[in-house]
């Protein structure tokens, strides 16, 4: 490895030595105030790091990883949300008996994990990365042991996304018994040389897929979701529900991309695209049916997550009509930052209202009458509703508005129609919400909040509107980034 | 003495096969230990395959993938096995059934 490589990896650098120094700092000087302190020194300088990776540029560091824009992007995406997260963990970890400490190392390393994800371009990247991820993930869930659900939430999660990468891992090891491939761009060469109708690599792929598809919790690999999302302490929930979806989309679109898998006009690939399209439209209505039947607010973000991840999809799907990619590209950076923001905006607001010691206000019952009692944590939940709902002004339209321009580029016809129904079905639960808040005269004891926690949340209700009503940044720079990935015809 | 090989396709198959066990078991077991058990034996089947496949292509890659998977495996067992633990001092049962509250 050259210094340039070095260079290149710098965010993924700094990170790790800000993971061992909190490490380090928490076994000698036990306090909850040093641990945050230093975790969120750390994000600033992986973001500040993000600058000097950039112009190291394009580059392939090992075969096992691409640091370029695109991974810069997602890096940068993450790191924000890690901190965000600090934040909101910081008074909701407060109170409770046990040390808090160890709870900002597992979300600096889930972190990094995210970030490997990001960039990865090869299979065992993308293990090492989403298995970081995941089992950071799984203590972070159970975190607040002395609770019985987020115990139980953690041991279904445990076990079904270990299932999920058990069958992804199958998959790559069919792929490559049949390519002799394990990185995405030789795995293109390799199936465009030789037999794309091998038995053995179909069922890779296939397996390959499904494991995507129940880490991204699509439906009818969903089954987990709601109960991890309600039994999780906000905080988690919410950077589950951004970071990890997020990481493992960036992965799959590029290996859409690198290895062609929507491109080959045989069987076995348009037989790939169809069973995505089918996992598409079922997650963007059932997701959305389900979503109307919930009574708690967790569980009904959980399938809006569930129908969200089934329109991104359409950004994937349009490889199969526009292959070189900038479309597709374009489109998911564009749908992603609105998605993460709205999103971890919607989780902040619930987790400022919860905390380990007094519980969680998860029932959309406890809402009523927010908007008397707490008007910014109120109206932030406001715009980060209405914005999933894909009301014009908030970063959801336009989140919307270019999944459909890229859905018609495309003509998948059949997918926009879901698109359509989803979206109509979902403005009634997300205004059920609006409208319990806005009821008058109801007694539902308060939580002590924070000043720092309600600022976060009031940032980030506002970084909702700034992206719908002044989308114009994040278009041109997602457009440039899509520019530099294309590949040369 | 001639080497007698054995075809990829029969480690694959039972590979697959041991795949299958596992999936079946996470399925049916309602014990929290077999749960992990039988995701370990789905983990040791792709590690089988992909050893399998390694020595198709006669690389190390597959071999590293394994290593990596064993990694893998014990630090998901590791939080398994801790989860196990607190379930036990709370409901004094490792069935998971025991834990269920949360609406599926």
């Amino acid at each position: 490895m050259t210094a340039l490589d070095f260079q290149a990896l710098a965010p993924h650098l700094t990170l790790t030595g800000g993971l061992m120094v909190v490490l380090l700092a928490v076994s000698f000087w036990r306090g909850h105030r040093t641990a945050f302190a230093l975790t969120l020194l750390s994000f600033v300088a992986a973001f500040v790091a993000l600058w000097p990776g950039l112009d190291a540029g394009p580059r392939e560091v090992t075969p096992l990883l691409m640091l370029d824009a695109y991974a810069a992007f997602f890096n940068g995406l993450f790191i924000l949300i890690g901190a965000v997260t600090a934040l909101l963990a910081r008074r909701y970890l407060e109170g409770r008996a046990g040390s808090p400490e160890e709870f900002y190392l597992l979300l600096l390393m889930a972190t990094l994990g995210a970030m490997t994800l990001a960039s990865a371009q090869h299979f065992a990247a993308l293990l090492l990365g989403l298995e970081i991820l995941s089992i950071s993930l799984y203590a972070m869930v159970a975190y607040p042991e002395e609770d019985h659900p987020p115990l139980e939430a953690a041991l279904k999660y445990l076990v079904l996304s270990g299932v999920g990468s058990t069958i992804m891992l199958f998959g790559m090891a069919l792929i490559y018994h049949s390519t002799g491939a394990l990185g995405f761009a030789e795995f293109a060469a390799s199936v465009a040389t030789g037999d794309r109708a091998d038995l053995w690599l179909v069922a890779g792929q296939v397996l390959f897929i499904i494991g995507i598809a129940f880490k991204l919790s699509l439906i009818p690999f969903h089954m987990w979701t709601p109960d991890v999302y309600q039994g999780a302490p906000a905080p988690v929930t919410g950077y589950l529900a951004t970071v990890s979806k997020a990481a493992v989309f960036a992965v799959l679109l590029r290996f859409a991309l690198d290895a062609q898998l929507l491109e080959f006009s045989s069987m076995a690939q348009l037989s790939i695209g169809l069973v995505l399209a089918i996992i598409a439209v079922l997650s963007m209505v059932i997701g959305n049916v389900l979503a109307l039947l919930q009574d708690s607010i967790k569980r009904l973000l959980a399938y809006s997550s569930i129908a969200h991840v089934g329109y991104l999809m359409i950004a994937l799907l349009v490889l199969n009509a526009l292959p070189d990619g900038t479309m597709a590209v374009e489109t998911t950076l564009v749908f992603l930052a609105g998605y993460l923001a709205m999103t971890l905006s919607a989780f902040a607001v619930v987790s400022e209202l919860s905390s380990a010691a007094a519980g969680e206000r998860d029932s959309i019952g406890e809402y009523a009458g927010l908007f008397w009692r707490r008007p910014v944590l109120a109206a932030v939940l406001t715009a980060a509703l209405l914005s999933l709902a894909g009301i014009p002004l908030t970063a959801g339209f336009i989140a919307k508005f270019y999944l459909f321009a890229a859905g018609v580029e495309g003509a998948l016809w059949g997918l926009l129609w879901a698109l359509i129904l989803g979206s109509a079905l979902s403005i009634y639960y997300y205004l059920k919400i609006v409208f319990a808040m806005t009821v008058r005269g109801t007694d539902v004891p308060a939580v002590p909040t924070s000043a720092a926690g309600v600022a976060t949340a009031a940032v980030l209700g506002l970084v909702v509107l700034a992206l719908g009503i002044y989308p114009a940044p994040l278009i041109d720079w997602a457009g440039d980034i899509a520019q530099g990935l294309q590949r040369l015809p | 003495m001639t080497a007698v090989s054995v075809p990829i396709e029969h480690v694959l198959v039972l590979a697959a096969a041991l795949f299958t066990i596992g999936l079946v078991g996470v399925l049916v077991r309602r014990n929290v230990i077999f749960l992990l058990m039988s995701l370990e034996i789905m983990m040791n089947a792709c590690g089988l395959a992909f050893i399998a496949a390694g020595a198709r292509w006669a690389e190390a890659d597959g071999q590293i993938m394994y290593m990596l998977i064993l990694a893998l495996a014990a630090a998901e067992v590791a939080v398994g096995l801790g989860l196990v633990l607190q379930l036990q001092r709370r409901f004094d049962n490792l069935d998971i059934d025991a834990a269920s509250e949360l609406a599926g």
